[in-house]
């Protein structure tokens, strides 16, 4: 409860500045009509005017949950109308996209580790791959890979979740790969061990708590990720999709409602990984 | 294809280079550190060259680098106007805003633990989330120049940040605190002389972060609606008019521009945190 | 590595479409303005040519004419304005098929601004949509002797997003829409026709052709793909009559195919009624009158025209011919 009290309150003053942000952001609209339609509103007129607009500026809670709710529950969970759906081609985009950061962000981390040139050539164009704007490559992306047979957006949807999650993985497993100190080390060579053992029994274990560490973040990236892939190229299904029709369709509730859908994902999706990495600790002895 | 293996034989023959360079001392400090790397960016320039010349693409698909670099060359005063709408006007000043904004929220609920308990996973959460989405809905609110570009940034950059400097203001340990308690400080005193210092490590992680956050935000929101200049705007209209080496022009400069402005928070952050343990070599 | 990004390369040019696939990638998002494509597939007009179409949804950042360079598609929904730019950049396309004979595109202003006619616009904001889609009104302008840079006397033009916010927000004073979509959304809005005033492309002497098919020249000179391209016209244009006589079953075809599922019955409705009209009058053959208007109206693109010469072989009856034969 003690914990639960300060994030409720604070909630409870996000909606209430909420509400106060609708009345006055859709009360213009409501003047302007009276004004076309050439009559005088007072503010008690305008206030319940501002509440159930179609096309408000800033729906109000009860606006988005009635519209989320309508998505979640309104209809069976294979209908293209359902948010479930959307959410769930939207969690496969981030799952391929996350699956495959994580194994792009190890492999490279291993070399890196491993290979002195790879550490000095790639790392820095690692970065630098991370402050090019995906946004901006993301139709090359597309074309791309059309180009090289592959149909359909799945794949460089995954591409650009994969460009984005890879990274924080790729930097905590160079870190955690490199946690071993040199005493740790010079033990494995007087045992004689060799590389791979030394990487194996040694490096690998040790960069665990790292490796957990990252995904959290990675996961959270993926999903942006996969939200961008969706949003410009080729709406067709999936949360940004929906956003991007519900912007171009003058329908701000259903932007609305997939924007809080794609934030109840991300939510699920963090403690899902939280989960997973609390038990990963737990399994190798480190207090949780 | 003789264009293919020429590029593939250089590809080889720089790779090959590199190992040795890798293996010398000089590669370890000053020039040679930029060195490895540089040589390893040209050698990708100059297979994709020989890829896009070996196999025929299409420069409506793929336009080879050279072409990208005459591109480059010769439409300097669009780029820069680019640049200057999207980074100099849209991301730059939402990225202060958004940072300060968050540094001044972070001192404001500093003092109560309540607020702070309350604040800081929900901002932990909503710093997870796929804000780019709410683009569309910024560019509605705030018209479509540059105000709405740098409100996106800001709300981009805003939680990040704060999630960062709260946890950095908990960073120095209680026998420093204590310490400054026995001497006597004030609350400000603390704060200034040794906790704001202590949080600069975190700071730094959050403005790295936050300054790559700022680009794509910038970027994106410009693809719902800007006047008829900006990096975004001209990604978006030159795909559709096939002026895909003025894609890939506008593409370096932003990559040059977040390399510059990662660079920038890295060389002063490197100054301000001297101290702290990752700064040693 | 990059043995097997050649390999890949070399399979993509080599693969291609097996004969009776047929790929066809759209202009837009799924919406009635493709009904006929739709109900081609739905009603099996498609399937009784002996085709296998699948048809691609496009969005904001896909441009039907790259999608057909890098073969991912056999046949695109393009205008022609860019249809005939990618041309002149070494994209040889060739209209095969004008199922729109008019245009839908126009200005829509708020009366409040004051403007009336096109020489109000001086000192205005107005929204227009790139993509390929400014060309029309940089002719427009340039025409009525605007300058688009924002200088004082010109106009200022604001790239628009992909709705009608800047119109209903004041941001611009005239946006861009069509008379079958954004047009009608202004009006949901709740802003009544009579605080509006419109100036339609095709009133101003300055429309091009908009939605038309567009395969590449070389795949053209296949006969088993001429033969394949003749059955799909045909197909087409027997579900855009259908999708003509029938609006409201058409419309209901096109929403059972919108895979967003955010698309309304009543938007697509209104939307089939509009999109008839502009259908209307075309039995699938591109009119040479229009071809030359839309070209004549580009070349006089002002100081950044979209095509600097008159094209050629840019179209052909060579298939509607044969397609609407029997």
């Amino acid at each position: 409860m003690s914990r639960a009290l300060p994030v409720l309150t604070v909630l409870a003053g996000i909606v209430a500045i909420w509400y106060a942000a609708a009345v006055w952001m859709n009360a213009k609209w409501v003047y302007d009509q009276a004004e076309r339609a050439g009559q005088q509103v007072t503010w008690a007129e305008v206030i319940p005017q501002t509440m159930n607009q179609t096309r408000p500026l800033l729906p109000p809670s009860h606006q988005v949950g009635a519209e989320l709710w309508k998505g979640l529950f309104g209809q069976a969970v294979t209908s293209k109308r359902s948010l479930v759906y959307h959410g769930y081609v939207t969690f496969k985009g981030t799952m391929t996209g996350f699956g495959l950061g994580i194994i792009v962000g190890v492999l490279l981390a291993m070399a890196i580790v491993r290979f002195r040139v790879m550490d000095q050539s790639v790392m820095p164009w690692a970065i630098i791959s991370q402050t090019i704007p995906i946004v901006a490559l993301a139709p090359m992306i597309i074309t791309l890979s059309s180009q090289l047979g592959i149909s359909g957006r799945d794949v460089p949807k995954a591409i650009i979740a994969a460009y984005l999650s890879f990274f924080p993985v790729l930097v905590s497993m160079v870190k955690g790969l490199r946690a071993p100190d040199q005493m740790q080390l010079d033990l494995l060579k007087t045992y004689s061990a060799s590389q791979t053992e030394t990487f194996l029994k040694l490096r690998l274990p040790a960069s665990m708590p790292y490796f957990f560490a990252s995904l959290k973040v990675a996961v959270a990236a993926s999903l942006v990720g996969t939200i961008v892939g969706e949003l410009p190229t080729g709406a067709i299904e999936g949360l940004g999709a929906r956003m991007l029709i519900g912007s171009q369709f003058g329908e701000p509730l259903i932007m609305w409602a997939a924007l809080f859908a794609a934030a109840i994902l991300a939510g699920l999706l963090i403690v899902t990984v939280g989960l997973v990495e609390r038990l990963a600790r737990r399994r190798m002895g480190v207090p949780a | 294809m003789s264009a293919l293996w020429i590029a593939v034989a250089v590809w080889l023959g720089a790779w090959a280079l590199n190992v040795w360079l890798a293996g010398q001392p000089l590669s370890r400090r000053g020039f040679g550190r930029a060195l490895v790397p540089l040589i390893f960016g040209a050698t990708v320039l100059v297979l994709w060259e020989g890829l896009v010349r070996g196999l025929g693409v299409a420069p409506v698909i793929l336009p080879a680098p050279s072409a990208i670099a005459a591109k480059i060359s010769t439409s300097m005063p669009v780029l820069w106007q680019d640049f200057a709408q999207t980074i100099l006007r849209g991301a730059i000043p939402g990225f202060l805003i958004g940072c300060g904004a968050a540094f001044l929220t972070a001192i404001a609920i500093d003092r109560s633990p309540f607020l702070q308990r309350g604040l800081l996973p929900i901002g932990n959460f909503v710093a997870a989330l796929p804000i780019v989405g709410l683009a569309p809905i910024l560019v509605m609110w705030f018209g479509f120049d540059w105000q709405s570009k740098a409100a996106v940034v800001v709300v981009m950059v805003f939680f990040p940040m704060l999630v960062n400097i709260v946890a950095g203001l908990q960073a120095s340990e209680r026998m420093q605190r204590d310490l400054m308690a026995t001497w006597g400080a004030s609350y400000w005193q603390s704060l200034i002389k040794l906790r704001l210092p202590a949080a600069m490590p975190f700071v730094f992680n959050g403005l790295k972060i936050a300054s790559t956050l700022a680009l794509i935000g910038a970027i994106v929101a410009e693809f719902f609606g800007s006047p008829i200049y900006g990096m975004g705007f001209r990604i978006s209209t030159e795909v559709g008019r096939l002026g895909l080496d003025m894609v890939w022009a506008e593409i370096a400069v932003a990559a040059l521009a977040g390399s510059a402005f990662y660079g920038l928070i890295a060389l002063i952050e490197r100054w301000v945190t001297f101290w702290h343990p990752s700064q040693r070599h | 590595m990059k043995r097997l990004i050649t390999a890949a390369f070399l399979a993509a040019a080599a693969s291609g479409a097996s004969a009776e696939d047929v790929k066809l990638q759209l202009k837009w998002v799924t919406q009635a303005q493709f009904a006929g494509y739709y109900v081609a597939k739905d009603k099996g007009f498609y399937e009784e040519e002996g085709l296998n179409v699948t048809i691609l949804p496009g969005g904001p950042d896909i441009a039907p004419t790259q999608v057909i360079a890098g073969g991912g598609a056999d046949v695109v929904v393009e205008w022609m304005p860019a249809a005939l730019a990618a041309r002149e950049k070494g994209l040889p396309l060739v209209n095969i098929a004008q199922p729109f004979k008019s245009s839908g595109m126009m200005l829509t202003c708020l009366k409040e601004t004051g403007i009336k006619e096109p020489k109000d616009f001086a000192d205005k904001t107005l929204g227009v949509w790139f993509f390929g889609n400014e060309y029309p009104f940089l002719s427009w302008m340039s025409q009525l002797g605007f300058k688009t840079d924002g200088s004082p006397g010109g106009v200022t033009v604001l790239k628009q997003g992909f709705n009608v916010d800047p119109l209903l927000q004041k941001q611009a004073a005239c946006i861009s829409t069509m008379t079958y979509n954004e047009y009608w959304q202004v009006i949901d809005a709740g802003i009544s026709p009579d605080d509006l005033v419109t100036f339609k492309y095709e009133d101003q002497g300055v429309a091009t052709l908009e939605d038309g098919l567009y395969v590449l020249e070389d795949r053209l000179a296949d006969p088993a793909f001429q033969e394949t391209m003749v059955k799909f016209v045909r197909a087409s244009m027997k579900g855009w009559k259908y999708a003509e006589e029938n609006p409201d079953e058409a419309a209901m075809i096109v929403l059972e195919n919108d895979q967003t599922g955010a698309q309304t019955e009543a938007h697509q409705k209104r939307m089939m009624g509009e999109v008839a009209k502009l259908t209307a009058g075309s039995n699938g053959a591109l009119d040479p009158a229009d071809y030359e208007r839309t070209v004549a109206t580009l070349l006089a693109g002002g100081s950044d025209p979209v095509i600097s010469k008159a094209p050629e072989g840019a179209w052909t009856h060579m298939i509607t011919d044969k397609a609407l034969a029997n």
